[in-house]
């Protein structure tokens, strides 16, 4: 009874904060209902016993894998709802459900899908025993929100071993997502990436996971994908990495390492849990739209611009390996960093990017966002010492380097420098990445 | 230009241990150790970074010129801990005793502390190279997360300046800038004086109003951010140091351009409303 007296308030704040256009309408209507019945989210899921539950979570590549399992299950004509626009904190996922529901809270769907932020995931599992949870990896990230690493790794692993009848999606390439899945005795399934595409290299600096989660001995690393990811196995207790499902033969429908395992990860939870074939995959991939600020192209007065969420070291890293892939003569690119609560207060993972790597190949940077300095600071020190010894006195790196406080005027200002026939490569931390969309969509800078 | 300058024909070296950076780097404590390698190449300093990681060769440690240790997760600080066996923390200490200047930041600091007291009581003895000591207050308590600004302890510590070759004048005091993120509050003895003094946040223990230690020429803090990319003058200080150390005569550095470094600070500070 309460619960359907909740829906009708959160629908009828949802309306009038649309009408009045206040925005964060999206997760208002769940905290107000998880305040006045903090049992909100399991009473409704459970009044819908065949709603099947399917969360997403880790540190990079959760919206874009939820967007590709709803397109996946969609395409199947299985219906589905998720919680957009990134509200994946419990309130966002009350919202999401009293979006969806009847006001005598049925929700007549097939699947529920949410993502579900780090820190939130013991809550959540609290809340619902999944049928399906996907972990897509764990990095560094926000510090001074998420603590580190290993807290993280210990959260999860303490909330997953109560459950009983999930079936686990793991990245296998993941020493510790590997190890969490082994030590909970859940059915896991495992995705990864095709050895043939991973390389032999040193492993970067800014891994958190070399050490077996195990027995804490070194681990040693045939091969690697990207920051600790990759074909692992401990010299002294044999842990080692699991076969994993690589659907070679599928193609992801967006560039970059980091979305074949995204794409492998969606694919591999339809395929398992609603038995969608690797044919059936491949098509409906071709149709699949990217999501909100991860590489989505808009297009102002002819000239291309392509958003690249970069919020975190390993993310970052990837975009900009992406970017270098792409880019053909040109490289425009507007670096933005800002320290907002999204964002994370602490700026110092920017000196875990390994911008040393592309610093010398790129002419037309431009800089901005609450940090504005900060980045120019690092990448100032990112140019090659070779360049630098030749002008001693004169370290003014920031020749290259156009820095702006002011995000619309950046935005105008390497547009207009846009070549036409060249793309601007765009790389903001979270909620720079929204600012940059309401200024591109609300076109105020033209 | 100054005589007291590096000529140019004197190829300076020096020698950067880095402590444990396969476990001992958490928060881009790396941009420490790129903010003094460039600083030395800018100026044709000759440097060479050890990467100290666990199993490595005391004697190797003795080789060098200047000393950085970054913070880490408890996990990996154990191993660290017990890698850290007696000649290696002789050598540490015979080091800091000896003028070797040093950065240890945050985990780094409080274990060459006395001891470090968890939550529930346990006591975890450190290498007793800063007299001062940490202690978690438990879960109750939050943890000390955020910017902060402190003013360097003008008295204690000068700040070297590329503008001033000959001495080390005791110039007006100044600001440094970071982000700190700790559980633990240290407490310092008598033998050490604070690094600097809160303006803004939190520093040793939120409640005295020190940041950080200085004994000898060895620095531990609570800052990252990382510290010596906003705070270059710190980075000048154990550069000249080093040098001064291990060549046994005054030495001056030649001037940087810095004023990226200075907005970078610059916009923290009227955040705060701190006049620079």
């Amino acid at each position: 009874m309460i619960n359907s007296f909740l829906i009708l308030i959160g629908r009828i704040i949802s309306k009038i904060s649309s009408i009045l256009n206040l925005g964060s309408g999206s997760t208002w209507p769940g905290h107000i209902a998880l305040n006045l019945n903090p049992k909100f989210i399991r009473q409704t899921i459970n009044r819908n016993p065949d709603l099947k539950v399917i969360l997403t979570v880790g540190t990079n590549g959760k919206t874009t894998t939820s967007k590709l399992i709803k397109h996946l299950l969609e395409q199947e004509k299985i219906k589905v709802f998720y919680n957009e626009s990134g509200a994946n904190l419990l309130n966002g996922i009350a919202s999401s459900i009293i979006k969806h529901s009847t006001l005598n809270g049925s929700l007549n769907y097939d699947v529920a899908l949410f993502e579900v932020d780090e820190n939130i995931l013991p809550l959540m599992l609290n809340e619902t025993e999944p049928q399906g949870l996907v972990i897509l990896n764990l990095f560094r990230d926000q510090l001074d929100r998420y603590g580190e690493v290993n807290t993280i790794a210990n959260k999860w692993s303490n909330a997953i071993s109560k459950l009983t009848k999930s079936i686990l999606f793991i990245n296998g390439d993941d020493p510790k997502l590997t190890h969490i899945a082994k030590e909970s005795k859940l059915k896991s399934y495992f995705f990864g990436l095709d050895e043939s595409k991973m390389i032999k290299r040193d492993l970067p600096h800014d891994v958190d996971s070399v050490y077996c989660p195990s027995c804490q001995n070194k681990l040693n690393f045939k091969k690697i994908a990207y920051s600790h990811l990759g074909d692992f196995i401990c010299p002294n207790c044999e842990f080692k990495k699991e076969k994993t499902h690589t659907f070679v033969e599928i193609k992801p429908p967006l560039p970059g390492t980091y979305n074949v395992y995204n794409t492998n990860a969606a694919a591999l939870l339809v395929k398992k849990l609603f038995g969608i074939d690797e044919k059936k995959i491949q098509k409906y991939l071709d149709n699949f739209k990217p999501a909100f600020g991860r590489q989505e192209i808009f297009e102002i007065e002819g000239k291309k611009i392509m958003v690249l969420l970069s919020k975190n070291p390993t993310g970052f890293n990837q975009s900009i390996e992406m970017v270098m892939e792409m880019k053909q003569d040109d490289d425009n690119i507007l670096i933005i960093l800002n320290d907002r609560i999204p964002d994370g207060r602490d700026v110092s993972w920017i000196w875990d990017v390994d911008f040393e790597e592309f610093i010398d190949d790129m002419d037309n940077m431009f800089i901005s966002g609450d940090r504005t300095y900060d980045m120019a600071l690092r990448l100032k020190y990112a140019n090659s010492s070779k360049s630098q010894k030749s002008k001693i006195k004169s370290q003014n790196y920031n020749l290259k380097l156009k820095t702006f406080e002011n995000l619309n005027e950046a935005i105008k200002i390497a547009l207009e420098e846009l070549p036409r026939n060249e793309i601007l490569y765009i790389l903001p931390t979270y909620s720079a990445m929204l600012e940059v969309r309401k200024i591109l969509t609300g076109k105020k800078i033209l | 230009m100054n005589k007291n300058y590096l000529p140019k024909a004197i190829r300076h070296s020096l020698t950067i241990g880095w402590l444990y950076p396969d476990l001992m780097s958490t928060y881009g404590d790396r941009g420490n150790i790129i903010v003094l390698q460039k600083r030395c190449e800018w100026r044709n300093i000759e440097v060479k970074i050890l990467h100290l990681n666990p199993g490595f060769d005391h004697k190797l440690l003795a080789t060098c010129n200047m000393l950085f240790m970054g913070g880490a997760q408890d996990k990996q600080q154990q191993i660290v801990a017990q890698d850290l066996k007696k000649e290696k923390v002789e050598t540490l200490k015979k080091m800091v005793d000896d003028g070797v200047p040093g950065l240890y930041i945050c985990g780094a600091y409080q274990l060459l502390g006395k001891y470090y007291k968890e939550a529930d009581g346990t006591k975890i003895l450190g290498l007793g190279i800063f007299d001062l000591y940490t202690e978690n207050p438990g879960e109750n308590h939050p943890r000390l997360i955020g910017n902060i600004i402190a003013e360097l302890a003008g008295s204690t510590w000068q700040v070297a300046d590329g503008k001033k070759t000959t001495s080390y004048a005791p110039q007006a005091t100044r600001h440094i800038v970071g982000f700190e993120n700790h559980g633990g509050r240290t407490y310092l003895g008598k033998n050490v004086k604070p690094f600097a003094k809160v303006i803004k946040g939190f520093g040793n223990n939120g409640e005295d109003g020190t940041e950080g230690a200085i004994y000898k020429n060895a620095i531990g803090t609570y800052l990252h951010g990382p510290i010596l990319p906003k705070n270059p003058e710190i980075a000048d200080y154990l550069i000249k140091k080093a040098l001064e150390v291990k060549y046994k005569d005054e030495i001056g550095l030649e001037d940087l351009d810095d004023s990226l470094e200075q907005k970078a600070k610059e916009i923290i500070e009227k955040r705060y409303n701190v006049k620079v």
